[in-house]
């Protein structure tokens, strides 16, 4: 009996599994991707640049200042600060602003970069510290994961390291 | 310096230390989870191997405490002499987690005894208090920026023992995170469990092995 | 040496309607909707398909027809991929600024990388996009979608019937007519779990994929970080010698699926959903006589002379059907867990097959039609 009661639920669990087989590409992976995206998980900082602290809106365009990333005691790389040129499409072929990085008031660094009417055009910019908290970086492109300035999509995402002992 | 009444410091290392534990937890991980996995399996076995551990690190947050206490200051993140013993502690965690698998330092064997293999794969070894201390030591004086903080908020007491209390009750916030990893005891402990976790155990020490020694060769060229 | 006929012509191909069906069903949209290069290779990867599950149907027989279909996607998922690199980004290697934007497509082998930070924390340690985008349509919540689906239907079989990488040293370790090295120590078959552990914990601790950003032999036919420093030099280093003895060399002297059994992270974590599968391969111990032909046919040394005793494979058999296959005794078996060991083979086997060769049409046989798309749209404009 118990031999019996085995086999049925074994050919049972057979057939619902040619059934969810069936399901998959109308149904299961659809409904797990939703679920997936909607329980809340967020990308990495170091990859994400992490989240916005607050917004500097300009004459057509606006400007993201980013909260600060910092590596994790063992993974690799510098703290840094992600600023977001959004959209890129609306940027004058110039850009010259002082930006307040860390939200006390003053501005900290002045960036400058030219901004390419190719959007695959690699860039180049400036970054001049305005106070002794931040280096000056000269030609910064995209260099590393602290160290950047590229066209993302239709923005542009500059990153500022921060000193390690902040 | 401000002098922080204790009361109101104590609750910070608790909390502190409770907020920090599971990134305790995840950078001990690779030490700790294969070792107790190539251990005979039984709760208490591990509770007793996990308490030296535990106790072992203890230690090592208590000297860092006091270090910084009598050095009168807290270690800043941009000390570079930091890098130097971050780059140190990762090599001899590396020594400590290959010693375990193969059975180094090897007893002589007596006379009529077969030598030890090389490498001891294959057969759960009964715990062995000195690893348990070694790598528990290393784990705790291993100064990442959560002890770096608590380092910070130590220094501002008025006493060599707050002090160490402070790092005690902050090691205690942390140690409850670790509690969980008991129930590795209960995973039956078949030759294969034994192989895989020692066969770990040597990746992760070549892993530690390799990144300390790029920390000290980067300290050397760098400065 | 052709195999025998184990069903009229005409039962085999009644068999066949359903999985027919399937990939009209599957390719259909696509064909509609696609330039001639791709209809053609719809309608030839749709062939395909139907007429390798036919020769199962008619030879009864699972191994050599399977094979054929997982070596031609080890072949052609990357002339696919590395085309649309070159065609979108000019090479192979992925600039940070692709990390950065979010457009690197998920690959599925970071899943157990994945589990402790994003338990721990709700982060996801990977440089691509939650959700599809334009110019990242493999984003993460959609490759897992896929990937956790078929792992349902197929377990560890995902590893015979959905790896786009593993057809490369399946067809490696086919190509020479004996092993010239006969002995392995059984005991590498337990090295993926070993490197599973250990880049698990790794990851969480250093908060990135460290298989990915410095084990992973499949990189140099997919893409990899841009080479701009010592330490990408030093990865890519490590990713061409790994491809070279674990996917090329080893096979080739060994006839086996080296990097599949004895290296591959993600075909240990695979194994878990083993133990929820209904599916698996047994061992009729009335008719084995111990020949170890099963031992010697399996790519991953996912059976052992105690295993056999105990009438079953181990945990990492990944359901090639190479041990049922090569077995003269009929004492390997398809089997349905709680079944009868023997009692209906046949009747396991098709219940696996349909469910296993619909996921491999659906999945595969885009990966094939892409690549024969690819293909054809480089003959033509030569």
């Amino acid at each position: 009996m118990r031999k019996r009661i085995l086999a049925v639920a074994g050919y049972v669990a057979a057939a619902l599994t040619l059934f969810v087989a069936l399901s998959v590409p109308f149904v299961l992976m659809g409904g797990i991707a939703k679920a997936f995206a909607q329980a809340g998980f967020n990308l990495a900082p170091v990859y994400s640049g992490g989240t916005v602290a607050r917004t500097i809106e300009r004459n057509g365009y606006r400007i993201q200042v980013y909260q600060p990333v910092r590596p994790r005691p063992f993974q690799n790389g510098e703290p840094f600060v992600q600023v977001a040129f959004v959209p890129a499409s609306a940027l004058p072929a110039q850009i010259c602003e002082e930006i307040d990085l860390d939200g006390y008031g003053r501005p900290d660094v002045r960036v400058s970069f030219a901004v390419p009417s190719n959007p695959q055009t690699p860039m180049r910019g400036d970054v001049q510290a305005l106070n002794d908290r931040y280096d000056t970086l000269t030609g910064i492109g995209a260099d590393s994961y602290s160290r950047f300035l590229a066209r993302t999509g239709d923005r542009i995402v500059l990153r500022i390291p921060l000193p390690r002992h902040d | 310096m401000t002098i922080l009444p204790f009361t109101m410091a104590a609750g910070e290392a608790l909390a502190l230390g409770f907020a920090t534990g599971p990134v305790c937890v995840a950078t001990c991980g690779p030490v700790v989870v294969p070792w107790m996995l190539a251990q005979s399996e039984g709760v208490r076995r591990h509770g007793l191997q996990l308490g030296l551990f535990m106790t072992a690190r203890l230690t090592g947050y208590l000297l860092f405490g006091a270090a910084v206490w009598l050095a009168g200051a807290a270690i800043p993140r941009a000390w570079t002499g930091r890098s130097w013993l971050l780059g140190a502690v990762q090599v001899l965690l590396a020594v400590s987690l290959a010693a375990y698998p193969t059975g180094w330092p090897r007893r002589r064997p007596k006379c009529a005894q077969r030598p030890e293999p090389l490498v001891q794969i294959g057969e759960p070894m009964r715990g062995k208090a000195r690893s348990a201390l070694a790598l528990g030591f290393l784990t705790g004086i291993n100064i990442c920026p959560p002890f770096l903080v608590a380092g910070v908020r130590a220094v501002q007491l008025d006493s060599l023992s707050a002090s160490l209390l402070f790092f005690a009750l902050f090691f205690v916030g942390t140690a409850v995170w670790f509690l969980p990893l008991l129930s590795l005891g209960l995973l039956r402990r078949t030759p294969a469990v034994v192989t895989v976790a020692r066969a770990a155990a040597l990746l992760l020490a070549c892993w530690y092995g390799f990144s300390g020694v790029l920390v000290l060769i980067e300290r050397v060229i760098y400065g | 040496m052709s195999a025998p006929a184990f069903r009229s012509v005409g039962r085999s191909m009644l068999l066949t309607v359903p999985m027919a069906l399937w990939s009209l069903l599957m390719f259909t949209p696509s064909f509609l909707h696609a330039g001639p290069d791709s209809r053609i290779a719809c309608g030839v990867v749709a062939a395909f398909m139907t007429v390798l599950f036919y020769q199962m149907m008619r030879t009864g027989t699972t191994y050599r027809w399977r094979r054929y279909f997982f070596v031609a996607l080890g072949l052609l998922f990357p002339v696919g991929f590395i085309a649309s690199l070159v065609a979108v980004r000019g090479s192979m290697s992925i600039p940070i600024e692709r990390m950065v934007s979010g457009d690197t497509p998920f690959c599925y082998m970071v899943t157990p990388m994945l589990i402790i930070p994003a338990a721990l924390t709700r982060t996801l340690i990977f440089p691509g996009s939650i959700l599809p985008t334009a110019s990242n349509p493999h984003s993460i919540a959609a490759m897992i979608g896929i990937w956790l689906a078929m792992t349902l239907v197929l377990g560890k079989a995902w590893c015979s019937y959905a790896c786009f990488f593993g057809g490369i040293e399946e067809g490696f370790a086919a190509l020479p007519k004996h092993a010239r090295i006969r002995k392995l120590d059984p005991r590498f078959r337990l090295a993926p779990w070993a490197i599973l552990l250990a880049v698990v914990l790794l990851s969480a601790v250093m908060f990135e994929p460290v298989y990915c950003m410095w084990l992973c032999p499949f990189k140099t036919v997919t893409e990899f970080p841009a080479v701009r420093d010592a330490e990408t030099a030093l990865q890519f280093g490590i990713f061409v010698a790994l491809f070279l003895g674990l996917v090329v060399a080893l096979p080739l002297l060994t006839k086996k699926r080296t990097q599949c059994g004895f290296f591959c992270p993600f075909g240990a974590f695979q194994s878990l959903f083993n133990k929820i599968n209904v599916f698996d391969i047994r061992f009729d111990r009335t008719k084995c006589v111990d020949c170890g032909s099963c031992r010697s046919a399996c790519p991953t040394m996912a059976i052992t002379a105690e295993s056999v005793r105990e009438g079953k494979t181990l945990l990492n058999c990944m359901k090639c059907g190479a041990c049922v296959d090569s077995c003269k005794k009929d004492a390997a078996v398809w089997h349905v867990k709680g079944t009868a060991v023997a009692g209906k083979p046949e009747r396991a086997r098709l219940l696996f097959l349909y469910g296993a060769w619909a996921m491999a049409t659906m999945f595969g046989g885009s990966v094939l039609a892409h690549g024969v798309a690819t293909l054809i749209h480089f003959v033509a404009r030569n």
